[in-house]
């Protein structure tokens, strides 16, 4: 068997360096002005796309070898720390599932690379631009390639931390600032329970590793509940990374970031890495039905609640925003209800990819009209026209809306019948959410596609806007062509080998009524905005559009929870060491420690006759005690 | 030859120099500057020397050096070093030299700084690397006098009163643990009365003293020791005392000096008074929960950013105690990583915040803004120090939390029944104060120190040149070294732990810890 360990940690150490040189070489410094002018404003570009390229060609050849069926599980790099019973290394898990999302995120992160030439080129920073997007895909890839909890959880925060740094990369803004820092102590809550459930299944196996974890619970059965309840915390880090209700609010917000970022990181990556974690840690999800239903609760929630939301956003960032949080809804409800025995993770991985391809190009596309309206103009409601302006693009979005929307023969129309097909045989209150999902998810792309690109033109910058440069539009057409395609590449196959289940297809009527919700939602979204409307016709529900357009109110709640619970006792604490702690306990101290002096002093005034008294008074008083 | 020691070269090089620059005209401070930075360059070496030298198969003490000096009472000169000493020396010598390098803002009385520098660095050496009880004490005290002089000369803000203040609070720490420690001498039979440690070691090991005597004692040590390491409620004069100390002495302290109390703990009252330790782990507890979850809301109330960077040091030696607490192997080895992890993070934090103070002349949050425009390599590093501080994979605090929480989650009798699981509480509160809390108040002052747009008096600050950045980037690169690849240090602190856990079990088999 060909050994390929040798080859993951390549694919790793691409973006790494890339990350590291551009940090410490592409400085405003004198170093590449010997490069000429345009070297010098791209020089970090070309680094980091050469090195990622290298890296996908490793990780090409690795996914080559697990095609050829070389398994290779748990090769180790090297220890990182091991103590009594715990015991922590960097090692790889490498199988179909991770080669699939290896070349997932190495392919979308190229065409992004390739995209944020054009769409970042008048920015300053662009060095730290690419540095940071490095570093992102080195962290994105640790969490694919690894082979324990710890080693997930490690590579977790920094992929945590890099969405951070590249929400607030314009930090001068105060909102992209905000942004981050939310993003961040979002995901901070739900790693608390990530690393609790990972810390409760050690306390249960005494290993950190998959494979030892997944054959000592095979030896070892343990009881189910406490099973469930290691899941269910587990499954808190992909709530907050993917971005499920309640801990969905940080993603709307980090669409503050540039538009690439917001394409790869919060639309076709990293926000699917929760899913991903929850088909890595499958062993443990499919052997608990409770968690299970907890997980496909959860994620058809999100999925209905953000779809809701985005029918009344006018953004066009935040309603892809609010689609992807509706998208990711959809993949984690399918994790939960995977049927083990049979296609297992294989519907949310499906959709994962198919998404990772068309919600890539719908945010490029978004970038591409945002390009041509001087990146000063973002909502839709000021655009319109557009199709005529800049074609490539508007044909570009309206496959990735097609995709998603699952019209017939496109990438969505597969991934979303499999995961449809789930729900049909196993929760019939789930399929009728997903599909109602599925008739506003049409309903709220094709409002966006209608007003920003029929009609006339409603703003200055419209009117101005012509077509992208080759640069951002080659992209577009790569991703186009996956978002078409994506369904016949053989994802199925290649995760179930058992032909007769990835074959399988939903029943007719899971189709037809999918059909029909895609048209129903079209349709009313072609009624009411596809002839040149101006305002939302929604406006006319007062109430219903108030409370979708407020997100249901819940940052506020959030907000009031915050302030009232972590503020006031935040205050409380610290009005008791100042006044408390500080001022009486120690200050009383210093204070009776001087007061005493004071009195003390009153004996010593150095007055003989004072002396005299005093020894007559002790005199007296020692007499008295004798005489008695 | 045996003097020619290399833990005698780490205690004995600072203080040489130290004396050197005695001799020097105070004029040529450019010169005094250079020997002194010299002097902590050979120490740091030195000290790196005996790290890579240290045979981490061997459990014993190592490099041992033995001089008698008083014999009626069994006190020596008695140099040596295992995994947990050799780590703190490593320490030491490291933030150390980054101290020395950083003081360029020292402007008046140079040649008194640096001495008084160099002497600090020479006790910190001296109360790692010494075996005698009394050589111990009489080195952190010669480390410590020089900290209150410090902050009264060349401080900043209310430098007297905060001189004061920690000189209080420290003397009567020390106070109090020497009062534990006589009566820990007291209470052995006279013919076996030593101020030796290997010595006492074993007979403690064969002879453990009687529980109640142990009971009666530990509290000394624990409240006296712990009042050095600011444990709560004794940790007021952390934050005022770190916020008025010159850079380089806030770094040092905060840095080495702290970790004193700790090292004290491990080294004299964990071994020797194992079941008092066991029976006040309760209070224990209750207090360095205080100091994780307290002292993280108390640092989102902050004003002054070095008032914040300091109860976040409160809030992360509640961690270093959480480790000592949990009994456990794997927790005591993650509280000595911690405690080296801190060091280094918390002498970049203070550098750095030094470095700002210097530019701009306040410490307040809200009067900075945007400040990564102007000063992007120190920005930058602020940022880094933030992460690391929150606990991020890739510094070298992650791990030593981690195995501390690991450790916790091992501890006998914290678990507590919620439905079906069992959850160990105290991990819990620690991992909400560490992880949330700590990233919410860290996060707060980066975003409103660094970020956000730059206030025009701000616009024309300087950044770090290329000798200013040598400190910052030597601390970076030790805690992202650590960070990625923390198993050279554990291996190293393993052998230590692993004795001292075995005497905790020996002593009390009822309440023996999981290994």
């Amino acid at each position: 068997m060909e050994d390929v360990s040798g080859l993951l940690w390549r694919v790793l150490a691409g973006p790494l360096s890339a990350a590291v040189v551009i940090w410490l070489l592409c400085h405003k410094s004198k170093f590449y002005t010997d490069f000429g002018p345009i070297m010098e404003r791209q020089a970090a570009a070309f680094i980091a796309i050469g090195f990622l390229a290298g890296s996908s060609l490793f990780g090409y050849w690795a996914f080559g070898a697990v095609r050829d069926g070389a398994q290779m599980e748990n090769r180790v790099l090297y220890e990182f720390l091991s103590a009594g019973d715990l015991m922590v290394e960097i090692n790889w898990s490498l199988d179909r599932l991770s080669g699939l999302m290896m070349m997932v995120v190495c392919g979308v992160s190229l065409c992004i690379m390739v995209y944020s030439i054009g769409y970042m080129h008048d920015d300053p920073g662009i060095s730290r631009f690419f540095a940071k997007l490095s570093f992102f895909v080195f962290s994105m890839l640790g969490i694919v390639l690894a082979g324990n909890f710890l080693m997930m959880f490690i590579f977790w925060e920094l992929v945590g931390v890099s969405s951070y740094l590249l929400i607030g990369y314009w930090y001068e803004r105060p909102s992209a600032a905000d942004a981050g820092k939310k993003a961040f102590i979002v995901n901070r809550l739900g790693d608390f329970g990530f690393l609790i459930g990972i810390l409760m299944l050690w306390g249960i196996t005494g290993e950190v590793d998959f494979v030892r974890v997944k054959n000592q619970l095979a030896a070892h059965p343990v009881d189910a509940n406490l099973l469930a309840v290691a899941t269910v915390l587990i499954f808190c880090g992909a709530v907050g990374k993917s971005a499920q209700f309640p801990l969905h609010v940080w993603l709307p917000d980090a669409m503050e970031g540039p538009t690439p970022v917001s394409a790869l990181i919060h639309a076709a990556t990293m926000v699917a890495a929760g899913v991903y974690m929850l088909c890595r840690v499958s062993f443990l999800v499919f052997g608990s039905p409770v968690a299970m239903e907890i997980i496909a609760w959860t994620g058809g929630i999100t999925a209905l609640m953000a779809a809701l939301i985005a029918t009344q956003q006018n953004d066009i960032k935040r309603i892809l925003a609010y689609s992807t949080l509706s998208q990711l809804g959809y993949m984690v409800m399918a994790v939960g209800l995977s049927n083990p025995a049979g296609s297992g993770y294989m519907p949310a991985m499906f959709h994962l990819s198919t998404h990772a391809f068309f919600k890539a190009l719908l945010f490029l596309s978004a970038g591409s009209v945002i390009i041509a309206l001087h990146h000063s103009e973002q909502d839709i409601w000021k655009m319109g026209g557009l199709l005529k302006k800049m074609p490539i693009t508007a044909g570009c979005f309206a496959v990735g809306a097609l995709a998603l929307c699952g019209f017939p023969f496109m990438s969505g129309f597969y991934s979303k019948e499999a995961i449809l097909g789930l729900a049909y045989d196993h929760n019939p209150r789930l399929y009728l959410l997903a599909t109602v999902t599925a008739g506003l998810t049409a309903f709220y792309m094709f409002r966006c596609f209608f007003v920003a690109f029929f009609g006339n033109t409603r703003g200055e910058h419209a009117e101005k806007a012509k077509e992208s440069s080759w640069v951002v539009l080659g992209p577009l057409v790569v991703l186009a062509v996956a978002s078409i395609c994506g369904g016949w590449f053989g994802i199925p196959e290649w995760l179930v080998e058992n032909k007769a289940i990835s074959a399988e297809h939903a029943p007719r009527a899971v189709m037809i009524a999918a059909l029909a919700a895609f048209t129903i939602g079209v349709g009313a979204a072609a009624f009411l905005y596809a002839r040149g409307a101006t305002t939302d016709a929604l406006n006319k529900l007062p109430v219903l559009s108030w409370v979708l357009r407020n997100k249901f109110f819940i940052e506020e709640i959030y907000m009031v929870l915050v302030k009232a619970g972590q503020g006031t006792l935040a205050w409380l604490c610290g009005f008791v060491d100042r006044w408390i702690i500080a001022g009486l306990a120690v200050r009383g101290l210093a204070a009776t420690t001087r007061g005493t002096g004071q009195v003390l002093r009153l004996f010593q005034t150095g007055n003989v006759q004072t002396y005299a008294l005093w020894f007559a008074a002790g005199a007296t008083i020692i007499l008295y005690c004798l005489v008695r | 030859m045996d003097f020619l020691n290399i833990l005698n070269g780490t205690i004995l090089t600072p203080l040489v120099f130290a004396a050197g620059l005695c001799f020097m005209p105070a004029r040529k401070w450019l010169a005094i500057r250079w020997l002194a930075i010299l002097g902590a360059f050979i120490t740091v070496v030195l000290s790196g020397l005996a790290f890579a030298w240290f045979n981490i198969n061997d459990p014993g003490f190592q490099f041992v050096n033995r001089v008698t000096w008083v014999e009626s009472l069994d006190m020596s000169w008695h140099v040596g070093a295992d995994g947990i000493s050799v780590v703190m020396v490593l320490l030491t010598g490291i933030v150390g030299f980054a101290a020395t390098l950083v003081s360029w803002d020292i402007t008046s009385r140079q040649k008194e700084f640096y001495v008084l520098l160099l002497i600090m660095i020479a006790g910190a050496m001296g109360m790692f690397a010494s075996l005698d009880i009394f050589f111990i004490y009489f080195f952190h005290e010669l480390a410590l006098i020089p900290t209150f002089l410090m902050i009264g000369i060349w401080g900043s803000g209310k430098r007297e009163y905060a001189a004061m203040k920690t000189t209080l609070y420290l003397s009567a720490g020390a106070f109090v643990a020497l009062i534990g420690l006589i009566a820990l001498y007291l209470a052995l039979p006279a013919a076996d009365r030593t101020f030796n440690l290997p010595t006492l070691l074993d007979y403690a090991r064969q002879h453990p003293l009687a529980a109640n005597v142990q009971r009666f004692i530990y509290p000394f040590l624990l409240f006296g020791l712990g009042t050095l390491v600011s444990l709560v409620p004794f940790h007021t004069w952390a934050p005022i005392g770190y916020a008025c100390a010159p850079t380089a002495t806030a770094m040092f302290h905060a840095g080495v000096l702290k970790k004193f109390g700790l090292y004290a703990l491990i080294r004299i009252a964990l071994p020797l008074l194992p079941v008092g330790a066991h029976d006040w782990n309760g209070v224990l507890l209750v207090l360095l929960l205080c100091n994780i979850v307290y002292g993280g809301l108390v640092a989102m109330r902050q004003k002054d950013f070095n008032y914040l960077l300091g109860y976040s040091s409160v809030a992360h030696m509640g961690f270093a105690f959480l480790g000592i607490a949990s009994f456990t192997f794997i927790g005591l080895t993650g509280a000595v990583l911690v405690m080296f992890a801190h060091g280094i993070m918390a002498a970049l934090a203070f550098g750095l915040s030094g470095y700002f103070f210097a530019q701009t002349g306040t410490r307040e949050i809200k009067e900075l803004g945007g400040l990564c425009r102007p000063l992007p390599f120190v920005g930058t590093l602020l940022v880094m120090t933030a992460f690391a501080s929150v606990g991020l994979p890739g510094f070298a605090n992650f791990p030593g939390e981690l195995m501390v929480l690991f450790g916790a989650w091992q501890a006998p009798g914290w678990h507590a029944k919620i439905g079906a699981a069992t959850v160990s509480w105290p991990v819990l509160l620690a991992l909400w104060g560490g992880a949330v809390i700590g990233a919410v108040y860290m996060l707060r002052a980066i975003r409103n120190i660094c970020f956000g747009p730059t206030p025009a008096k701000w616009q024309s600050l300087v950044d770090a040149n290329i000798f200013a950045r040598v400190p910052y980037v030597f601390l970076l690169v030790v805690l992202i070294w650590v960070g990625c690849y923390p198993k050279p240090l554990v291996e190293a602190i393993k052998p230590a732990t692993g004795q001292i856990i075995t005497a905790i079990e020996k002593a009390m088999p009822a309440v023996a810890p999981k290994r």
